[in-house]
């Protein structure tokens, strides 16, 4: 009788992770000891068991179909790339006549994605905020001297803004972090207002967002934005809403 | 039945954009998204951020290569920088990769295989088990993922793949032997 079993090997047996030489020489074992086919057996068993305990949790119907939206449009432009055959240009000739029975449909979907969108912001804004509270690390510029912090994104953004001179009372500026939002380099300037922590994400404007006047709440936290003519900030903190948009107001003004 | 040649060629086309490879996988993306972050809300806002970042990037996706361990990393990856996965990353430390010889207890308590069959009781010892091991199980035994996928979404090396694989398997068991009473997640 040799050694028995590894874990790995007992695992890989239930895994179906074996070549076909080890699982011969697997095999070859199992056939004449006992312990190890009643932990094989265990692990199969236990497989089995998570397999069905894992599959708990069903996706919700709307979140289905608000995604499903969002994937037509790729899909159409897919459609338009096919081999040209006979049936194809008839097919072409179709979907000529059903595009312009569907632009209305399309501005609503545009909606729809655009509404999305500004949902993923919102929560990658969220998780930033809630990452730089978390990590309770100073920030990569540490002043609370605008003359510091804005000359220190030189360079490292492809854009540049101004910070207001004059802040209420107990509101200041801690510093900034250069970071990253849907992959563009955004300026995350650090306010305190009392104790409470405030992340202001500046960013070069894009698209056709801006002046949607969000204000809206996540987990308690608020969040609030604001557009000028070159640049999209949003803000995030939990402090009291009236005292996020004081601040966003006086950073909007800055810019002109 | 004679197919219309155009008709011919879509029978014949693999799925290839990216609501034809995304959408079937939607319902494993949320089940998973909701064990890993536990809650309804944070699985919504997860799988949703998933698939927009997934139809950004899709055009830096090979064709022909596994889709489905690709938008499985975007979800992996969305989650450890969201609020449920950095308090769950934060507080866990795995301390050893290594196998223990006693990851497998060769004394298999009878309750364990009888409880097996008891699905509540299996859900709740998966509840009890850290987010870097409950993720490795959930790809392996629920998406029946080979190590190797598992190891290009966690781009963690196989061998790993497999060390956790056992610590997970371990630690369901000692769970399940002590009678760890089940609760819901909150929703």
């Amino acid at each position: 009788m040799t050694d028995h079993l590894s874990p790995a090997t007992l695992n890989a047996v239930a895994d179906g992770e074996l070549s076909a030489d080890q699982h011969a020489t697997a095999n070859e074992h199992l056939a004449g000891c006992s312990s190890c086919t009643a932990s094989a057996r265990e692990q199969s068993l236990l497989k089995s068991a998570t397999a069905r305990a894992g599959q708990r949790y069903t996706l919700p119907p709307e979140l289905e179909e608000r995604l499903a939206s969002q994937a037509e449009a790729p899909a159409t432009a897919r459609s338009m790339s096919g081999i040209w055959s006979p049936g194809w240009i008839t097919a072409a000739a179709l979907l000529l006549v059903f595009s312009s029975m569907t632009v209305s449909q399309r501005h609503t979907r545009k909606v729809e994605i655009a509404s999305a969108e500004q949902a993923a912001l919102v929560t990658e804004v969220f998780d930033q905020h809630i990452a730089m509270l978390a990590g309770n690390l100073p920030p990569q510029v540490i002043s609370t001297d605008r003359h510091t912090v804005k000359p220190w994104f030189q360079g490292k953004i492809p854009f540049s803004f101004n910070l207001p001179e004059n802040l209420p009372a107990d509101t200041t500026l801690d510093g900034a972090n250069l970071t990253y939002l849907h992959n563009q380099p955004v300026a995350q300037l650090l306010y305190s207002i009392g104790k409470h922590r405030v992340s202001v994400f500046v960013r070069q404007k894009h698209g056709a967002t801006g002046a949607s006047d969000l204000a809206t709440e996540h987990s308690g936290f608020h969040v609030t934005d604001f557009s000028t003519g070159d640049l999209d900030g949003v803000a995030v903190s939990d402090v009291d809403p009236v005292r996020l948009k004081e601040l966003v107001s006086l950073i909007k003004g800055a810019q002109s | 039945m004679t197919l219309l040649p155009w008709k011919r060629t879509v029978n014949q086309t693999e799925p290839t954009g990216f609501a034809d490879l995304a959408l079937p996988l939607l319902p494993s993306l949320y089940n998973v998204a909701f064990w890993l972050s536990r809650n309804a809300a944070d699985a919504e806002d997860l799988v949703q951020e998933t698939y927009l970042k997934a139809l950004r990037g899709f055009a830096s996706f090979a064709p022909g290569s596994n889709f489905k361990a690709w938008i499985f990393r975007i979800l992996r990856n969305t989650y450890l920088t969201s609020r449920s996965g950095l308090a769950a990353m934060r507080t866990v430390a795995l301390e050893d990769e290594s196998y223990l010889e006693g990851a497998i207890d060769r004394q298999t308590p009878e309750i364990n295989l009888i409880r097996l069959g008891d699905c509540a009781a299996v859900q709740a010892a998966m509840e009890t088990l850290p987010a870097p091991l409950l993720e490795v199980i959930l790809l392996c035994d629920v998406e029946e993922m080979k190590y190797r996928e598992i190891a290009s979404v966690l781009e963690i090396p196989i061998g790993t793949v497999m060390s956790r694989i056992a610590r997970a398997r371990a630690a369901l068991r000692t769970a399940l032997q002590a009678n760890v009473a089940p609760r819901e997640f909150r929703a």
